[in-house]
């Protein structure tokens, strides 16, 4: 009996002997949310330097520091190679458990990203939208959004009039003058989940012109973008997309979209590329090719 | 027989790079047409759609799904890359396909890659075009600039620009060339020949080039000028440059002009160039009214008169009996035209038959839209095209246009064209058959398809298509028009 008692306090305190403890170093805001509200999760997807955790249609990203801050990640030193697919998670405001990995909030800090820059005046951006332009003539993947003017494939040509329909809503959301509009949501809503990627190209454009529309501090159209966003209709994007381009509609972007839109409005192209080229395979130029358009139908419409 | 098979993976995240590079592997193998590898959401059923690889799994896959879709030749390769793809799924690490573009920065770059290239292609929103033209001007390249939204002042200063470095500007809006064989933006697949084409209008260009070639000519060279070349401000400075280019050339013996009626002042100017050549020219200026050509020139008041001029025969004109109107049906024709100079030619047609005409771009002797009479309308018009593309890019345009005049008791012909050829939609009758599935058998639904059998749709494939659906196909489109017109008693 004594044998019996003995044994079980050694596979207790083994249960909390974690073969790795790794302390989370950067939690974005809407991942502590995350953590907050569920206590439990999945491992719904591992890559090579991050994994994403999901509760329902909620996701969080456990990350790398190379992958960069964002509202939805957690930033730790890990390499995700030991984790699978489907495995189960425990999370707590204190620590995230999958199998006997520890991630602990120890010493975390929150990450938000800095206020925007002041921008150039319009008709300076009018000109560097131009040179964005030509930059993702030459460099954006043939897959996404950045290349759709020069190219004949099937999703240049249902892109194609789907861009053309945001930036055509865009400039009838500028023109007015009320609050709220009652302009068709369809402009938003055909350009979400459509495309190649983990996230669809359209998601990454609509994050890329929310970004711009907040940077600009044109509250209205941000505003209008985000319900349109936000209204879709239920299924039109993958869970983990929704969730990235909620955030976005939220007024959250990641750090790297940040630091893109700011060197956007203070004219540094070069650092801009810079920034977008460290964002996925396509997701950034797609993000670049959203930011783009937006700034040129926002700069026309106040240069005017 | 194409064979379209789909895999659907339910709740699968992959990474972007891994689906596009086992996308790209799959695609280039033996015996596969179309590739593709997306997450089952609604816009990217549209995408699998309109890349014809949508099969009925797919079409059931939810937006967390992971779609895997590709067209082949047979069943064996069909089976052959669907299991590679699973193989690759199963393995993401083992696909390694290289990822870098062949493309460049600039076109300063690009040259340095090409440095034997001697035109750039610009296609870029129209306010960028300017700037990249005059670098590659700079470099001394002959440019095509497919973008519109060019400004007339910013046109006429490139093309001086141009024409002091001995180069040629075609455009902006240029939306049709072949220059030595090499079709560029909208163009078909024709022969090479010893005719040589000169115009300002795309599609002009492309039924002209496509009658040459299927009445067996060929086509040294069809230089586009962009829409305004001819318009005083801008004076035709690539047009007489075009004809010196043409003139001089060995390999074309007959120079075809094609362009709606220029200002007065530039026709002389141009006519005047011509009477200065020893070769034949062909003038087609649609809609000039009493036009006075040189002795070595003959005037077209067609697009089909033409070629039949530049061929110095006769095309054939089919069906020979023109269709009945259905018992109750109205007497008005509607035309509705993804080629702005193919309506343009329609209303030519009717008003040399003595017949009322109206339309949103009328031809002189016609006049603006108005209820009542014949109708011809150019979907490519910007009150159509505004935040859309061209209606030879995307047919739906034509959709609901082609709706209200199926619905119309007052319209009893509708005629159509269907224009084919690189840049265009992938299936543009496949479209339009879609639609008329659905209607009564009310209207005389006419068309003419302007292409060939090597363009990528392929005319005949077009025709087919189009003919299963009851659609009576001419020859061409003028000729589509005059039975339209032998239809309705006229």
């Amino acid at each position: 009996m004594l044998a019996t008692s003995a044994n079980s306090k050694l596979v207790d305190a083994a249960r909390h002997t974690w073969s790795r403890t790794i302390p989370i170093l950067r939690s974005g805001v809407l991942a502590g949310d995350f953590c907050r509200w569920h206590s439990r999760a999945e491992v719904a997807a591992v890559f090579k330097r991050s994994i994403f955790l999901r509760h329902d249609d909620a996701f969080v990203c456990l990350a790398a520091p190379s992958i960069g801050n964002g509202p939805l990640t957690l930033i730790a030193e890990f390499n995700p190679s030991g984790l699978r697919r489907g495995e189960p998670v425990s999370v707590t405001e204190r620590d995230i458990a999958i199998g006997d990995t520890r991630f602990n909030f120890d010493r975390w800090e929150l990450w938000r990203p800095p206020p925007w820059p002041r921008a150039l005046e319009y008709g300076r951006l009018i000109k560097v939208c131009r040179s964005l332009a030509v930059r993702m003539t030459a460099d954006a993947p043939a897959e996404g959004l950045g290349r759709i003017y020069g190219q004949q494939t099937a999703t240049a040509r249902i892109a194609r009039p789907r861009v053309m329909r945001f930036e055509s809503w865009l400039r009838d959301t500028l023109a007015t003058d009320r609050a709220t509009t009652n302009l068709s949501s369809a402009a938003v809503h055909d350009l979400i989940g459509m495309g190649h990627g983990l996230t669809p190209s359209g998601d990454d454009f609509l994050a890329g012109a929310l970004a711009v529309l907040d940077a600009l501090v044109e509250r209205k159209a941000h505003a209008a973008l985000a319900r349109a966003i936000t209204a879709a209709p239920h299924g039109l994007t993958s869970p983990l997309s929704h969730c990235l381009v909620s955030a976005a509609a939220a007024g959250h972007v990641g750090e790297r979209l940040h630091l893109a839109v700011s060197a956007i409005t203070m004219g540094d192209v070069d650092a801009a590329i810079a920034s977008i080229r460290t964002i996925g395979h396509s997701s950034g130029w797609d993000m670049l090719a959203g930011a783009t358009a937006t700034l040129a139908v926002v700069a026309a419409a106040n240069a005017a | 027989m194409s064979v379209i098979v789909n895999e659907v993976r339910r709740s699968t995240f992959l990474d972007s790079i891994v689906l596009m590079r086992i996308s790209r592997q799959i695609a280039a193998l033996s015996g596969v047409e179309e590739a593709g590898l997306v997450i089952g959401t609604p816009a990217n059923k549209d995408i699998l759609q309109e890349a014809r690889i949508l099969g009925a799994d797919g079409d059931k896959a939810g937006p967390g799904d992971l779609i895997v879709a590709l067209r082949a030749n047979d069943d064996r390769a069909a089976a052959a890359a669907l299991a590679e793809a699973k193989r690759l799924l199963d393995h993401p690490e083992i696909s390694g396909v290289p990822t870098s573009e062949n493309t460049s920065r600039s076109i300063r770059a690009a040259f340095q890659r090409l440095p034997n290239a001697n035109l750039a292609l610009i296609s870029v929103p129209g306010h960028f075009a300017p700037s990249e033209a005059r670098k590659a001007l700079a470099l001394g390249l002959h440019v095509l600039i497919f973008s519109d939204n060019v400004a007339i002042k910013e046109e006429v200063a490139l093309k001086r620009e141009a024409r002091e470095r001995g180069l040629l500007m075609m455009g902006p809006d240029c939306g049709t060339a072949i220059i030595a064989g090499v079709p560029l933006a909208f163009a078909n697949v024709v022969p090479r020949g010893n005719i040589g084409l000169i115009g300002a209008s795309g599609t002009g260009i492309q039924e002209v080039s496509c009658l040459i070639a299927r009445a067996g000519g060929g086509v040294s060279h069809a230089i586009g000028t962009g829409g305004r070349d001819l318009k005083s401000e801008v004076g035709a400075i690539t047009t007489l440059m075009a004809i010196d280019a043409l003139d001089a050339d060995e390999a074309t013996n007959h120079i075809v002009l094609i362009s709606k009626p220029p200002a007065d002042a530039v026709a002389k100017l141009v006519l005047d160039r011509v009477a200065h050549s020893a070769k034949p020219f062909t003038i087609c200026f649609l809609g000039a009214q009493d036009l006075r050509v040189p002795a070595n020139a003959r005037a077209a008041a067609t697009l089909k008169a033409a070629a039949e001029l530049a061929m110095g025969k006769i095309l054939t004109n089919e069906p020979a009996q023109p269709p009945l109107l259905p018992f109750g049906r109205g007497k008005l024709v509607r035309g509705l035209f993804a080629g702005g100079t193919l309506c343009s030619e329609a209303q030519i047609v009717f008003g040399r038959a003595g017949l009322k005409v109206t339309s949103n771009v009328p031809v002189p002797g016609a006049s603006p839209a108005a209820d009542g009479t014949h109708l011809m309308i150019d979907l490519g018009a910007d009150e159509f095209t505004r935040g859309r593309p061209h209606p030879m890019i995307e047919p739906a345009v034509r959709d609901r246009p082609l709706l209200d005049a199926l619905a119309d008791p007052t319209v009893g012909v509708i005629l159509l064209d269907v224009v084919l050829g690189y840049g265009g939609h992938a299936d543009p009758a496949g479209h339009l058959t879609k639609l008329l599935a659905a209607r009564d058998q009310g209207q005389v639904i006419l068309a003419s398809v302007t292409g060939t059998d090597a363009d990528p749709q392929s005319r005949h494939e077009q025709v087919h298509k189009l003919t299963e659906a009851g659609v009576i196909v001419t020859a061409s489109n003028a000729e589509a028009a005059e039975l339209a017109i032998r239809a309705i008693g006229g």
